[in-house]
Order: structure tokens, then C-alpha cells, then sequence
């Protein structure tokens, strides 16, 4: 059963430059959030996000892999989460593959990510439900960090 | 900051381990009361609850059948649980987008 997100892009650039954008302090804060990352194995960091009810707007990690310029995977704790996040580059001949997984959804949520990503349960939700959830979705609404905070903190869990 | 429009009911039902487990037995076939109080080894006043749960969570129906009552599942409030997901991809297909222009600016 499948539990976790996965995510391929491909950019135009070498594993080298991406790798950088991956594991420099600054660069992280532009892309993903305020942190006070260190690229080293067993360094705590934390990023730094909106606070949202039951969720303090902080993501603890720690780094436990660090091979580059190939992989990178860090903790992804906070807001009810225990997971972890890791970076894979590969080069290619247009420059890079990122594959980004996003695991260890546990229990309640470790179902819901299975439900929905595995067992056919997604085909059958966006054919025959999703219509009439779309219009609950804002047009055009992007999620920051803090609303995803949101939705983690009412889980119940 | 919108808010989705999550029903803590279905969370609640789904926060259960047997729960889960009993959609997932629903899933594949239309059971009697009796057939899941076996399946999962419960008492049938233990396994009546779990069904009330999911019944006003809107994620069962029964029906009754001569002397037996059957229940069967009704996964629509699970869109609730599809936008949970989908708004986590959202936010990791926002990110490496932010990722890409990071890279374009920077090179």
C-alpha cells in the first residue's frame, strides 16, 4: 500500500546547481521556507512558517542523508506530522531529475494517502465525486504551508 | 486563507483503525451486521457503534433485508478526505514551481 507522495520534475540545469538550491540555507528559504538549515548529517533545523490552530508554524528536521550531489532527506515533523522528505537527483541529458517522496504517514493518515494514491479508490473519486467537490475549492487558490497546517491540525490525530 | 470544508465527522470515522478496516471490507461487497461482527472478532453492540460512526459520517448505508440489516459503503464524504491529499500535493507542486524560477534566477 503505497503511503507516501512522489513527485519527478525534471530541470534544465546539472545535478550540481540543483543540489545547491537543495542544500543552501538561503536557497531553501526562497523556495520553500525561512530555515536555518546546515548541510550536514544529524543537523536540527527548523523551518519557519504561518502558524495556524494547532500548529505552531514550525517544521522540526533533522538531516539523515546527505550524498551528494545525488540525495538528500530530512525530518518532516510538526503540525501532527512525523514524516520525512527526501530529495533524489539523477542526471540527465537535458540536465536533472528530481524525484522528491514524502513519506511515513502513519495511522489515520497513512490511509488516507493510501485510499486515495492507491487501490483504484482515486479513479473512482475523481469520476464519480469530485465533481461536485470542485466547487468547494477557491478558483484559482494556492496553499501555502499554513493551510496545509490547517488541515493536518483537524485530524484528529 | 481559505479553509476547506473538512466535516470532523468523517476524520473521527476515519481516525479508527477498525473503522478503516471495516471500509475496506465494505468496499468489496454489501454485509450484513453479522458478517462484520465475525469478521472483526467484536461483539455485535461493539461493532452497531462502529457502524453508527460511519453511518453519521455519511460514509455507510443500510438497508434492512428480511430479518437481516445490511450495510453498504457510501464514499462521497471521502472527496473530503481527496482534498486533504490533494491540497498536499498542491502545496509540493507550488514549491518545486518556486524551486524552477529559483533556479532560473540564481543561474
Amino acid at each position: 500500500m503505497s503511503t507516501e507522495l512522489r513527485f519527478v520534475e525534471e530541470y534544465p540545469y546539472p545535478p550540481d546547481r540543483v543540489w545547491r538550491a537543495l542544500t543552501t540555507a538561503e536557497a531553501i528559504a526562497d523556495w520553500l521556507m525561512p530555515n536555518n538549515f546546515e548541510p550536514r548529517v544529524g543537523h536540527r533545523f527548523e523551518m519557519r512558517t504561518k502558524p495556524a490552530p494547532g500548529f505552531d508554524g514550525i517544521v522540526k528536521c533533522e538531516v539523515t542523508v546527505l550524498d551528494p550531489p545525488k540525495q538528500l532527506a530530512f525530518t518532516w515533523r510538526g503540525g501532527g506530522l512525523d514524516t520525512v522528505a527526501t530529495f533524489t537527483l539523477e542526471p540527465i541529458d537535458t540536465g536533472t531529475r528530481l524525484t522528491l517522496v514524502h513519506s511515513g504517514f502513519k495511522g489515520m493518515k497513512g490511509w488516507m494517502v493510501s485510499k486515495i494514491l492507491g487501490g483504484g479508490w482515486r479513479s473512482k473519486i475523481l469520476r464519480v465525486y469530485l465533481p461536485a467537490a470542485v466547487g468547494r475549492i477557491g478558483p484559482g487558490g494556492r496553499y501555502t504551508a499554513a493551510t496545509l497546517a490547517n488541515q493536518v491540525s483537524c485530524s484528529h490525530e | 486563507m481559505p479553509r476547506p470544508a473538512i466535516s470532523s465527522d468523517v476524520f473521527r470515522a476515519v481516525a479508527d483503525e477498525t473503522r478503516r478496516a471495516m471500509l475496506d471490507r465494505l468496499r468489496e461487497e454489501e454485509l450484513p451486521v453479522l458478517a462484520l461482527a465475525e469478521d472483526f472478532d467484536l461483539s455485535l453492540p461493539a461493532i452497531s457503534q462502529h457502524l453508527r460512526v460511519l453511518k453519521e459520517a455519511g460514509l455507510v448505508a443500510d438497508r434492512q433485508e428480511g430479518r437481516q440489516r445490511m450495510y453498504r459503503l457510501t464514499p462521497r464524504p471521502l472527496t473530503e478526505i481527496f482534498e486533504w491529499v490533494s491540497h498536499y500535493e498542491d502545496f509540493w507542486r507550488g514549491r518545486l514551481s518556486a524551486l524552477r524560477r529559483h533556479l532560473k534566477e540564481k543561474s
